[in-house]
């Protein structure tokens, strides 16, 4: 109890409004590139001089400013980077869907006919909204780390649940459908599982760092608690065989494994989680024709320009075209017999719609905005409290990041292609409000000094084992 | 040249501008936060490192910050407790003294160690000065700062 919080009366939390500079500063640049990327896609499609899409840009950039003053009058001292960084991204997405047919999703509500870009902004500003509710109203972790296995089980139930009742679209069974709702569970399920892990890690990761399993001459890793590791490809396999999702399964064991390192600093487990992975992917190659498929289209695929390779194939012509700077907002993606050369190109290829439109120099902008989101995530994570935080914050920057990093290498061939989405940039409910998720948690526990660390819970069996024999 | 297409140049490229000014004022800021993160008063003095422990409480290479005054003992109000069966209630405890470090045992059944000699009185202590206290041996070493 500090002496402030015994001056103020019980019950009553003092608010104190607190400017954030840096953040408004970053805001305005935000807001100014996307006007001045509205301005850029309405010269050249309409050739006059008009903003496109300015009210959608409007709502999206007061739905930001909002969530900034909510957090300045709430007086918290979250990162004032990463909500700007995040901001940019997804008004980057927003320009490109503005941009985009938008007839390419389309929904009804009632009389009211929402297109491609109208639904992205009901999306960001909802993501927006789940940021600022939990920047500002989170102020204790207690809830996520008492209940890792309720988490654990949740996420389980998730999985089962979209086995069952899934509907398949394009060959992979991601979609959950519940009334008039649809979302994809594998984007929630992440976030899960990084609760998890950080939950399991933090509380066994002195007997991770020390215990071995001595065979003979050869010393391992202490070998019981191999059995996560183990559970945990059998479940990134499992996603892969009954969903056919193989960029939510790769991406579930990078944060797997990275999290392992950060947690014990051990070489070994990496290795070994490594050789594992590699002998589960040699096993899924062989045995699946869908992953031999991504194979070889990534390989080479002009062997099939038409068929299976097509979408790679424009996709990489549209990185050719666009060179250094681009040819502009809304003069690119030259029409195929009336449509898109890239089918998916608002979800899985919109890196190589904004290399086409915005060059190079855009492309690069965005992976380094990527690496400005894992650089506040692992400060974040050095400035934590205990290594709860530590490993939540890291673990939840990297589901970020590394999704980034799939995705991207997928569309620019520098591995098999997997359908997940861009963070933030890409069009999708699920995506976008998960994201925001993460992102909300970490804006939530950068704020240090509200609240102690939690006490350390009462020992699990294997640390009352080793405690006991001894006076 | 046409100059709405000169315009539209200039748009084009003032977004790609933007987005680089942006990621500029984002690199200002991470280093500001380095550098005051570097030149933060509240830095460690040393840190002791766990290096032998035989019942794993403490864990091997666990790493305690050492203050000015820091106490070494089974007592849990010590800053660094040892919950060893060799090591008494308050065994030791280690002082920084102007630019140098002394360590005094308070007493203990088993005594203390630096480099293997007992601590009779106080003694002063160097960075890398292995303690044992009990059966944990523990290595000073300089603080992250």
């Amino acid at each position: 109890m500090t002496a402030a919080a015994a001056v103020a009366p019980r019950g009553i939390v003092r608010i104190r409004p607190r400017l954030r500079r840096r953040e408004a500063m970053l805001l305005l640049i935000v807001c100014a590139v996307l006007g001045v990327g509205g301005l850029s896609l309405g010269m050249t499609t309409t050739d006059t001089v008009t903003v496109a899409g300015w009210q959608l840009l409007v709502i999206y950039g007061g739905a930001l400013v909002a969530v900034h003053l909510a957090q300045s009058l709430a007086g918290r001292r979250t990162d004032q980077v990463l909500l700007p960084t995040v901001g940019l991204l997804g008004g980057i997405g927003l320009l490109l869907m503005i941009r985009l047919p938008q007839d390419l999703v389309a929904q009804d509500l009632g009389s009211l006919h929402l297109g491609l870009a109208q639904l992205q902004t009901v999306w960001l500003c909802l993501g927006l909204a789940v940021v600022g509710v939990l920047a500002v109203a989170v102020r204790s972790d207690a809830w996520l780390r008492m209940y890792k296995y309720t988490w654990a089980l949740a996420g389980l139930t998730l999985l089962v649940l979209t086995f069952v009742f899934g509907i398949d679209e394009g060959g992979a069974r991601l979609t959950l459908v519940v009334g008039p709702f649809s979302g994809q569970p594998s984007e929630l399920l992440k976030v899960i599982l990084v609760i998890f892990l950080a939950g399991y890690l933090a509380e066994y990761r002195p007997l991770l760092a020390t215990e071995r399993t001595v065979i003979g001459p050869i010393r391992l890793p202490p070998l019981p608690y191999l059995v996560p590791m183990l559970a945990m490809v059998a479940l990134g396999m499992g996603v892969v065989i009954v969903q056919r999702d193989l960029g939510a399964a790769l991406l579930f064991y990078i944060v797997f494994l990275v999290l392992l390192y950060i947690a014990t600093g051990r070489t070994a487990w990496v290795g070994l989680g490594i050789a594992l992975g590699a002998v589960a992917s040699v096993a899924l190659y062989l045995a699946f024709p869908h992953v031999r498929e991504r194979v070889s289209v990534w390989l080479d695929p002009f062997a099939d320009p038409l068929g299976a390779g097509f979408q790679i194939v424009q996709a990489l012509h549209a990185f050719a075209r666009g060179g250094l700077f681009g040819v502009g907002l809304g003069a690119g993606l030259p029409e195929i017999a009336g449509n898109l050369p890239i089918p998916a190109v608002h979800t899985d290829f919109p890196l190589a719609a904004i290399g086409e439109e915005m060059g190079l120099a855009a492309v690069l902008g965005i992976l380094a905005l990527y690496l400005v989101v894992l650089e506040r995530g692992l400060r974040i994570a050095a400035a934590a409290a205990d290594p709860f935080r530590a490993l939540l914050a890291a673990g939840l920057a990297l589901v970020v990041g590394a999704q980034a990093l799939v995705i991207a290498a997928g569309d620019l061939r520098l591995m098999p292609l997997t359908g997940i989405t861009l963070p933030f940039v890409s069009y999708g409910g699920s995506s976008i409000l998960a994201n925001s998720l993460v992102v909300g948690l970490l804006l939530a526990i950068s704020d240090r000094g509200i609240e102690a660390p939690a006490p350390p819970r009462t020992r699990g069996p294997v640390m009352r084992a080793l405690r006991r024999g001894r006076g | 040249m046409d100059p709405f297409v000169l315009a539209l140049w200039a748009v084009r490229l003032a977004l790609l501008a933007l987005v680089w000014l942006f990621l500029f004022a984002v690199a200002r800021v991470l280093m500001r936060d380095v550098r005051r993160a570097a030149a933060e008063p509240g830095a460690e003095l040393g840190r002791l490192v766990v290096v032998a422990s035989p019942d794993r409480e403490p864990p091997v290479g666990a790493a305690f910050p050492v203050d000015a005054v820091t106490t070494i003992g089974r007592d849990l109000a010590s800053t660094v407790v040892i919950a060893d069966a060799f090591a008494s209630t308050e065994h030791a405890v280690i002082t920084y003294r102007g630019r140098a470090w002394f360590i005094e045992d308070r007493g203990s059944t088993n005594g203390t160690y630096v480099n293997g000699s007992l601590v009779d009185g106080v003694v002063p202590l160097a960075v890398g000065d292995e303690i044992q206290v009990g059966r944990v041996r523990l290595r000073l070493e300089r603080g992250r700062r």
